[in-house]
């Protein structure tokens, strides 16, 4: 009965949700109050109900009751608990319910918290969110249905896909959607916008929070998700440009852009319109991504939905979603009153530079994931897209972003000085230069273009930190006082600061491992040993192990320097016993940054075994990078929601001092 | 009962709280802008505090303010020339109450009726664990469990086996006989079950697999009527009609007059006595597995009705229609294991051949599948030319 109780909650959402879409917009245009109100009680019912309804799946899912055909098909009454839990979404049904959740979640928290928003705001924002709602819980409820019965029920289930039985697949769904349809605020935010024709002042104090955590959980969620498929997948490789992971780095890339250009509109009411469009952008990414992933167009290790209907589904959500705001946008973008003036050497306007080249890098991300299904559907053609064209377009694209990066944080409001910015960058230049020509020596000979990759990342790093330190005023004034005047400084820009030293490690780590990674293949048979850089490898020998739900083979190895044992490691094969399906278990030791993978292949005849080792040097930096953007994403979200950028004075030489 | 209570409560109680709005006397509005100007009074707040902290120069900060201000100016003079227009009399909310009093139940209830089962209660397995109370796939359940803890326990496999055959599950029947026997050793009833299992998973053929098995179950006992049975139904298949209406005369002759499968072999024997000719796996066992392409038990009930011509047309029918989903539909192993069975029945080699090259461009030789179709052809003396490499 609890079962049918929760699916029931689910169908009272959907009607909730549209009366959600409805009331209120008819309240904003009748200038009605009571129905403008009824919005934020509708959000709370609906995230209620909806969470009720999210809490009996997992119910269902935690007693192994199969008589619930999802719960059948990707569980396994054998299951640790907490996989048996996370294997509520790692399934199609259960995840789109879990977006569902998410998205009626941050609907509630819109509800809860827009106490100071204007009403008519508050309703359409709501109504917009609603709208999405609607679409997506008719999904749910017509084409993935996670509530459908077996009667009788079997006795046992299917188990989950073993790949999917991991910790780090446990939270990379999760983050990832957070991320995802945090964007659905800032949509909802910037389609009221247009129908009121109209951009309050709290709206920019609305949308830049929103938008900065929606970027970083999705920051979290690829980079969960880019290690993910580094440990358990086996391959080695730590990002694939398949169009999985595109689908999630497309709306980071838009986001990107947006969260800097609602920074500008917070401070300066200034690229109102390039908010109100990115803001869009991005979510329809968000949606697209959520199209390619689940309607099963592509075939990568993702895509667990084959059923056409829900492709159709999907893609007639986004037609109408995408389609409906972009002509929205179309008509009523001129209505938007442009905000301030800027010159085109100032913050504002490295700030459009970053987003005309972020917008390009998307475009160019979305060009290379979509064209191969645009040409198999037009003239059945299969081709792939692999890293070489992302690599060429795409790096070329950021490498001039990551050029001019240091200088925004530099330029004042309104007006900058590009020379003084140049001048006061020339140490981290220099620093960046000087790294570039040290590992050059160090590596006599390698790849060309790897030190001045480094150097680049360096760059970054330091170019970040300068802006902290003439802030602080460090080295002029006592360290006493700069350092009262650090601490005084806006959390915002510690965490400008963070998010930029961020993209510098992870920069350092990508060029690092791709220039300078050794893979190693050889066949290997007890007591055997080989060399990987520093290190050498024995092979003691293989171990017969078994699981809850999984028997595995796993192999010793002994790794020592210069020939002193310093460490050991295990890497197994596994073979789920309820899908008959074998998994690797790489072995990973970490030494500082930089780890030591080893991966067991088939057996040999001859009792050997094929081993698969690299060395991937600096390669924790790629993710401890994300990590430290993070970092600086929560501590700007912890800033006070009233900045002001104090505009520069006109034909002053040196903006020194211009505040946040 | 309770459950219609309980939803009936839950819509009360979603409709209560979405009315609520409606029902309380409505404030009046505040502007819009009187917004925008409270935003503003607290940017002149903030500037004035990083001021005071030394943050930004007082030259600075007067710049900023000049800027505020200018946008707190124009957004009064905004709020003035909106306040002149008289704010429009509120219409009664009748309409909007009676949709949602009408909205909710109305959904709710329809949806929920074409998509849910209502009356199917929830089922913990722990629950259903410790009172099976002839629930069949608890008890199979449960012996699997056993068996996975205990893989050697010949009897438990021993007694799972007929089970799954029951339940169609064959695969897992092979498996099962096939582990009983080789821990138990063979009797005439596992040989003879494990070869009705190989039977039923081949799509009612007589594979040489399962005639092997047939022959060894004999041999244990000359007068075990199943294995007698499928033997006969081999070489009926084979097209060895004289071999085959022999065997069934002997099994016919050898069973009590009120045994269950006398008309069954009557018919057969009746069949090779009319027409030489006649084949087709027609045999009692072609109703197991659900593999596409199957004759349904309408089909099989059909070809009893019909003389032999009209029955090899049916039967060439289905194999037509098994090859075009095939071809529409390649990724499947037991289709194309059961067109080439049939082709090979039917007399068409030639075309087996052929079915055998698509079979293995769908599953290349390299793989486990590939390999199964390698092994059936040559059980059935097929040649795979190149497809080998």
């Amino acid at each position: 009965m609890i079962i049918e109780l929760g699916h029931y909650a689910l169908v009272l959402a959907l009607a909730t949700a549209i009366i959600q879409g409805l009331l209120p917009v008819v309240g904003v245009r009748r200038g009605d109050p009571a129905l403008m109100a009824l919005a934020a009680n509708a959000a709370l019912v609906c995230f209620l109900l909806v969470a009720f309804s999210f809490a009996v799946l997992t119910f269902a899912y935690v007693t192994s009751d199969f008589s619930v055909k999802n719960v059948w098909e990707n569980s396994h009454s054998l299951k640790p608990l907490i996989y048996k839990v996370t294997g509520v979404w790692g399934n199609h049904e259960g995840s789109m319910l879990l977006w569902l959740l998410i998205l009626v979640f941050f609907s509630a928290m819109v509800a809860l918290f827009g106490r100071n928003l204007p009403e008519t705001l508050k309703a359409n924002v709501l109504a917009v969110q609603a709208w999405i709602a609607t679409a997506f819980t008719l999904f749910v409820l017509l084409t993935s249905n996670p509530f459908a019965r077996l009667v009788p029920a079997p006795g046992e289930g299917r188990d989950l896909n073993p790949v999917l039985q991991d910790i780090g697949l446990a939270i990379h769904p999760p983050l990832l959607y957070l991320g995802y349809v945090g964007f659905s605020v800032c949509f909802s935010f910037a389609v009221a916008a247009l129908i009121e024709g109209r951009i309050d002042a709290a709206w920019a104090r609305w949308v830049r929070p929103w938008t900065l955590a929606a970027w970083t959980f999705l920051t979290a969620g690829i980079a969960m998700g880019s290690y993910w498929a580094y440990y358990e997948l086996g391959w080695g490789g730590w990002w694939f440009w398949d169009p999985v992971e595109n689908a999630s780095f497309m709306p980071w890339l838009a986001g990107t852009a947006l969260l800097h250009s609602a920074l500008v509109m917070e401070k300066r009411e200034a690229l109102k319109i390039w908010t109100v469009l990115l803001a869009i952008t991005t979510f329809s990414l968000s949606l697209l991504g959520t199209f390619l992933v689940r309607s099963g167009v592509l075939t990568s290790v993702h895509a667990f939905a084959t059923d056409p209907t829900r492709g159709v589904f999907i893609l007639a959500i986004l037609v109408v979603f995408i389609g409906g705001a972009f002509s929205l946008f179309a008509f009523r973008a001129s209505h938007l009153k442009a905000g301030g003036i800027f010159a085109p050497i100032s913050r504002e306007g490295a700030l459009v530079l970053n987003n005309l080249i972020l917008t390009t890098a998307t475009a160019t991300v979305l060009t290379g994931t979509l064209y191969p299904l645009v040409l198999e559907a037009l003239t059945g053609d299969k081709i792939s897209v692999g890293a070489p064209f992302f690599n060429m377009t795409f790096g070329l694209l950021m490498l001039p972003l990551v050029a001019v990066v240091p200088f925004g944080p530099l330029l004042a409001w309104k007006r900058g000085d590009l020379a003084g910015a140049a001048q006061r960058l020339f140490t981290a230049a220099a620093v960046g230069l000087l790294a570039a020509a040290a590992c050059y020596y160090a590596v006599n000979g390698g790849p060309v273009l790897a030190p001045l990759g480094l150097g680049l990342g360096v760059y970054l790093i330091i170019g970040a930190l300068t802006d902290l330190v003439l802030r602080s005023g460090l080295g002029k004034v006592k360290a006493g006082v700069a350092w009262k005047r650090f601490s005084g400084l806006p959390r915002s820009s510690i965490g400008t600061a963070l998010a930029h030293i961020g993209l510098g490690i992870t920069l350092i780590g990508i060029v690092a491992v791709t220039a300078f990674e050794t893979e190693t293949v050889v066949e290997m048979k007890p007591g055997a040993v080989v060399d990987v850089g520093r290190y050498s490898l024995r092979f003691d020998g293989m171990r017969e192990g078994r699981g809850p739900n999984y028997t595995e083979n796993a192999g010793h190895f002994t790794i020592s320097r210069g020939g002193v044992a310093v460490s050991e490691v295990w890497s197994s094969k596994r073979l789920y016993s309820a899908r008959r399906m074998p998994t690797t278990e790489a072995g990973i030791r970490t030494f500082g940054v930089s780890q030591l993978y080893v991966s067991l292949g088939d057996d040999m005849a001859d009792g050997g075994i094929v081993v698969r080792i690299w060395w991937k040097p600096l390669i924790l930096c790629i993710w401890g990078g994300a990590l430290v953007m993070m970092a600086g994403g929560i501590v700007s979200l912890t800033d006070r929601r009233l900045r002001v950028g104090a505009p520069a004075r006109a034909r002053r030489p040196l903006a020194v001092g211009a505040a946040e | 009962m309770l459950f219609w209570i309980l939803v009936a409560i839950l819509t009360a109680a979603v409709a209560a709280v979405l009315l609520l709005p409606l029902m309380r006397a409505a404030a009046p509005l505040p502007s819009r802008h009187s917004h925008d100007i409270e935003v503003y009074r607290d940017q002149l707040g903030e500037l004035a505090r990083d001021r005071d902290a030394g943050l930004i120069g007082s030259e600075e900060a007067e710049l900023a303010r000049a800027e505020i201000a200018r946008r707190m100016l124009a957004a009064s003079a905004a709020d003035q020339a909106a306040a002149e227009r008289t704010p429009k009399r509120l219409l009664s909310n009748r309409l909007s109450q009676a949709f949602i009093f009408l909205c909710l139940p109305a959904i709710g209830l329809c949806l929920y009726l074409t998509t849910g089962s209502p009356g199917v209660p929830a089922q913990p397995l722990a629950a259903r664990l410790a009172d099976p109370n002839g629930d069949v796939n608890i008890l199979i359940a449960k012996a699997e469990n056993h068996l996975a803890l205990n893989p050697e326990d010949g009897a438990g496999w021993d007694l799972l086996a007929p089970i799954y055959m029951r339940h169609g599950r064959l695969e897992d029947a092979v498996a099962a006989y096939d582990r009983a026997i080789r821990l138990l050793g063979p009797t005439p009833a596992r040989m003879g079950g494990y070869a009705e299992a190989l039977v039923a998973q081949g799509g009612g053929l007589v594979t040489s697999e399962a005639q092997n098995a047939l022959r060894k179950a004999l041999a244990l006992d000359p007068n075990d009527p199943r294995s007698a049975f499928y033997l006969a139904l081999g070489l009926k298949q084979e097209g060895k009609n004289a071999e085959a209406l022999s065997a069934f005369r002997k099994l016919a002759g050898s069973s009590p007059a009120d045994a269950p499968w006398l008309p069954l072999v009557n018919q057969h024997i009746a069949e090779l006595a009319d027409s030489p000719a006649a084949v087709g796996p027609t045999g009692p066992a072609a109703t197991g597995p659900a593999a596409p392409g199957n004759p349904t038990p309408g089909d099989i009930a059909a070809a009893k009705e019909m003389n032999d011509g009209d029955r090899q047309s049916m039967i060439r029918g289905m194999v037509d229609s098994l090859a075009s989903r095939l071809k529409e539909d390649p990724a499947n192993l037991e289709g194309w294991m059961r067109l080439i069975r049939s082709y090979v029945v039917l007399d068409q080699r030639d075309r087996a051949e052929e079915a055998l090259h698509e079979g293995l461009i769908a599953f290349p030789a390299t793989g486990v599948q590939g390999k199964q179709l390698l092994a059936l052809a040559q059980e059935l003396g097929l040649d795979a030319g190149g497809d080998t490499e």
